[in-house]
């Protein structure tokens, strides 16, 4: 291979960082989106065979929205192998003893089980709220847009913004504000 | 389904020293008939030898042909190239027409190609006159000055305007109508 030939190949082949943000995102629609990257599907030299698959750093994942009563009624498996050694968790247990579990468990779910799956994986990193090491950040080239658009809360408005808000009714004189 | 294939030697096309492009040398360099002077199933052979071969050899000088009588022996055509490859192929029974046609063949192919699985019908050192695809290729040059984590990126595309936003948006209209209408008095 030409010196040419062989620069070509490593900017064919180069591993691009994306990041994701999964504050207010459903886990299990966006583990379909982020294995599509992980796996570099979303490239056109796409192959199972070829290793092509891109990092994905996720962050706010312990703001991850899970849908309807899921948090109470998703339960996690876990088996110890030892007799007696099954446990069942509910996600909002899973979630508080590690708020990377749900989002990591997702997007291992929503690939299939083959000998990659294990090294696709080690190119998810999860980070509970926004702070990314510098070295990794550093990296990222790309952001996956969201699935949903993230509300934002009263409490995250200036307060100058909140007391100029324009005011559409009068409470009634009886109206009780509590 | 067989797996016939699995045994069989994967290759592309090629020409050696791009043979062909300016001038052309057969890559057949030398063939050799062996046949029996008496036995039936070399008859097309023998056949072959006293009508076809003189033609053959003159319009091949490049080619050096050998005969090989063989007591008691079936007919065999036996084809060394240029690159080292030989080829041994059994001519037992086969017409006159049929050598010569597989003559022609040994004549005009650059190397032995059996048992090789040929991979794709067509082959090119240039296949692409754009450059192959990188991720960088049609990437959107705003993304090279954008900080990360970007807010506005992380957007959806189709994300509507919030009822919160039109609200704001009538507010800023109706003071800017106060105004004119202060303005007119």
């Amino acid at each position: 291979m030409s010196a040419l030939k062989r620069v070509q190949q490593w900017a064919t082949f180069a591993r691009i960082w994306h990041i994701y943000n999964a504050a207010w995102q459903n886990p299990f629609h966006s583990s379909e989106l982020i294995k599509k990257y992980l796996m570099g599907m979303h490239k056109p030299i796409y192959h199972p065979m070829n290793d092509c698959g891109d990092h994905v750093i996720v962050i706010n994942s312990a703001d991850i929205a899970l849908p309807g009563d899921e948090w109470k009624k998703r339960v996690y498996f876990h088996h110890t192998g030892y007799p007696g050694g099954a446990t069942w968790t509910l996600a909002w247990n899973l979630h508080e003893k590690d708020p990377t579990m749900i989002i990591k468990k997702a997007v291992y779910n929503s690939m299939d089980g083959n000998l990659q799956r294990r090294y696709t994986m080690q190119r998810l990193h999860i980070f509970p709220d926004e702070n990314v090491p510098k070295e990794l950040l550093g990296n990222v080239s790309n952001e996956i847009r969201q699935l949903r658009p993230m509300p934002k809360r009263l409490d995250d408005y200036p307060e100058k913004d909140v007391k100029e808000f324009p005011k559409v009714i009068d409470y009634p004189k009886d109206y009780v504000l509590r | 389904m067989s797996n016939s294939h699995l045994f069989l030697k994967p290759g592309f096309i090629n020409v050696p020293l791009q043979n062909g492009v300016g001038r052309y040398v057969s890559q057949l360099q030398r063939v050799v008939l062996k046949f029996c002077k008496n036995n039936g199933s070399s008859r097309g052979m023998r056949e072959f030898i006293e009508s076809g071969l003189v033609n053959f050899a003159k319009e091949n000088p490049g080619v050096v042909v050998y005969l090989k009588p063989r007591r008691h022996r079936s007919a065999v055509i036996k084809a060394e190239y240029l690159n080292g490859d030989e080829q041994w192929m059994s001519c037992r029974n086969s017409t006159q027409e049929e050598i010569s046609k597989w003559l022609n063949l040994l004549v005009c192919q650059s190397k032995n190609h059996t048992g090789t699985r040929i991979r794709k019908l067509w082959h090119t050192d240039h296949p692409s006159i754009q450059g192959p695809w990188t991720p960088f290729t049609f990437r959107d040059p705003k993304l090279n000055l954008a900080t990360f984590p970007n807010e506005e990126l992380a957007k959806p595309k189709d994300s509507d305007v919030s009822n919160h936003e039109r609200l704001i948006e009538l507010f800023k209209k109706q003071k800017l109508g106060d105004l004119e209408n202060r303005r007119g008095e």
